[in-house]
């Protein structure tokens, strides 16, 4: 077969988008979730939960789930170029990082008091130290980082898509 | 290019029940060969051996001078399509005609561009979104051959690839695999049980039995020039009508008939004179006005013909009875009498089963 010239790749490149799916954001997608889950397990390893054992608590969990359905739906719709599932990879992103400041940041400038077996007793220590933090956040942010990227490439790839579809339309008319 | 050759090939199972016998054929290139015979000849069998699905259990394999009588499948640059079509129901044609590429990890333009040529061949155009379970069985047949057109293999190996689908999808899809040849001139082989794709497409037949080959020619040879009692019975819709009978003088007897021989057939059928042979007559050559009586049993009206079936009058054996595709709609009922003449005869000696010739 004749080399492909830069132009005609291009060209190929966007036809070839009829045909097969969008997976690069659905994978990112799904990293995404992955991430999300490491946050979820790891805030735990600190004394969040007897420190704030509460309704925000439970709000986080209930998130948590709906944050990974929705997820899971946008690596679907995404795949097949649908440019509101983007969107909705945006909004999730931008929550993502929301998160952030309100249990681990919270849970991270919190005291909470525990008696030392080896002083015998009771000492103020940070909810979530600096370690543990530092490590939610991370997971928070790229997990963010996925949601966000995702969606900016869903939302051009089925724009492109919807124009050259058009494009196609019209000239088949 | 793509010559192939094989050579005495055998193929012993592990039970020791051998599927092939001597096997030898030589494919040229753009060669369309059909294997034909009925169910457990050895033809699948030896499709599959050439296509490296099956150890070769003696004999010599070349593709274009090259021994590949070891090599395994993936190596012998051959393209096989199957009976129940092996789709990925999870893919869509277009991922499905692509996926072989994409094992050999060929550039993703370049996968498009040979995808969107064969379905552009297959006219699968439009169903290149669908899923396997979206098509009909002859479109999920062109899908499986658009697999195997993207790889551009050397030899395309069909083994019975229209047998699940119905008579006219059957009919149609057998025309666009012969547009196919002619379009690709690639060399192919395809195994069939049925006669009609086979004549229609072959430029060569093969017709085995038992794991024997029978014969090998053109359609035309074996239609008209039988090598033996089998292909003969094989090959033509409705069946040859086979009677025994003797030759004596310039004639042929038999308990129901006599026939008279040509100077021809007189001289063919000398080192037989006193002895008993077999007089084969396909129904086509049977016309109506000679010295052969024939009750009819059934009378079968197909528009153009009409198939009669009867018996040789005065005979109650299985031996005497015939069809003939007598010209036009003919009203005969059961129990008619109609004298018939034989246009053309074969002859075939009875203890060898061999044509005389």
């Amino acid at each position: 077969m004749m080399p492909i010239s830069m132009e005609e790749q291009k060209a190929i490149q966007l036809d070839r988008m009829r045909y097969t799916k969008n997976t690069f954001s659905s994978r990112l997608t799904y990293l995404a979730i992955l991430f999300d889950v490491f946050y979820f397990v790891s805030i735990f390893e600190s004394d969040v939960g007897t420190w704030y054992y509460s309704w925000l608590i439970g709000i986080s969990i209930v998130y948590n789930l709906v944050f990974m359905l929705v997820a899971f739906l946008a690596s679907e719709g995404v795949k097949s170029y649908k440019t509101g599932y983007g969107y909705m990879l945006l909004g999730l992103g931008v929550g993502q990082i929301v998160r952030i400041f309100i249990l681990p940041l919270m849970a991270h400038t919190a005291m909470t008091k525990r008696s030392d077996p080896v002083l015998k007793k009771v000492v103020e220590i940070p909810v979530m130290e600096d370690a543990q933090f530092a490590l939610v956040i991370v997971f928070l942010c790229l997990s963010a980082a996925c949601c966000l990227a995702a969606g900016v490439v869903a939302v051009i790839r089925s724009r492109k898509l919807a124009a050259y579809n058009a494009s196609l339309s019209e000239k088949a008319v | 290019m793509a010559n192939i050759s094989l050579q005495h090939l055998d193929k012993i199972y592990d039970n020791k029940v051998q599927a092939v016998f001597d096997f030898n054929l030589e494919v040229k290139d753009g060669e369309f060969i059909v294997l034909v015979g009925p169910s457990g000849c050895g033809k699948s069998t030896t499709l599959r051996m050439i296509a490296g699905l099956e150890d070769i259990s003696a004999g010599t394999l070349l593709l274009d001078g090259k021994d590949i009588t070891s090599a395994p499948a993936k190596d012998r640059d051959m393209a096989m399509v199957f009976q129940n079509y092996a789709l990925y129901g999870h893919m869509t044609v277009y991922e499905n005609m692509a996926f072989s590429l994409t094992l050999r990890k060929e550039d993703p333009n370049v996968i498009h561009k040979k995808v969107l040529a064969a379905a552009e061949i297959l006219d699968l155009t439009d169903q290149l979104n669908k899923k396997p379970k979206q098509l009909s069985g002859g479109q999920r047949q062109r899908v499986a051959m658009g697999r195997a057109i993207v790889r551009n293999p050397k030899v395309f190996l069909f083994d019975e690839p229209l047998s699940n689908l119905d008579a006219k999808l059957r009919g149609a899809t057998r025309r666009e695999i012969l547009l196919l040849h002619k379009r690709m001139n690639a060399t192919m082989l395809y195994v069939t049980h049925d006669q009609t794709e086979a004549l229609t497409l072959a430029d060569r037949i093969v017709c085995m039995s038992m794991g024997h080959v029978q014969q090998v020619g053109t359609p035309l040879e074996l239609y008209d020039t039988p090598a033996n009692l089998f292909v003969a019975s094989f090959i033509g819709l409705p069946p040859m009508n086979f009677f025994n009978v003797r030759v004596e003088e310039k004639q042929l007897v038999s308990t129901y008939f006599k026939q008279p021989l040509t100077e021809d057939e007189s001289k063919l059928l000398q080192p037989y004179q006193g002895k008993e042979i077999v007089l084969g007559v396909r129904p086509e050559d049977i016309v109506t006005g000679g010295e052969v009586d024939v009750q009819v049993f059934s009378n079968e009206n197909l528009g153009m013909n009409t198939l009669v079936h009867g018996r040789l009058c005065g005979a109650n054996t299985q031996d005497a009875q015939i069809t003939c595709k007598l010209r036009g709609w003919c009203d005969y009922k059961a129990g008619d009498c109609v004298n018939v003449a034989f246009v053309k005869k074969h002859f075939f000696d009875k203890e060898t089963t061999n044509a005389i010739r």
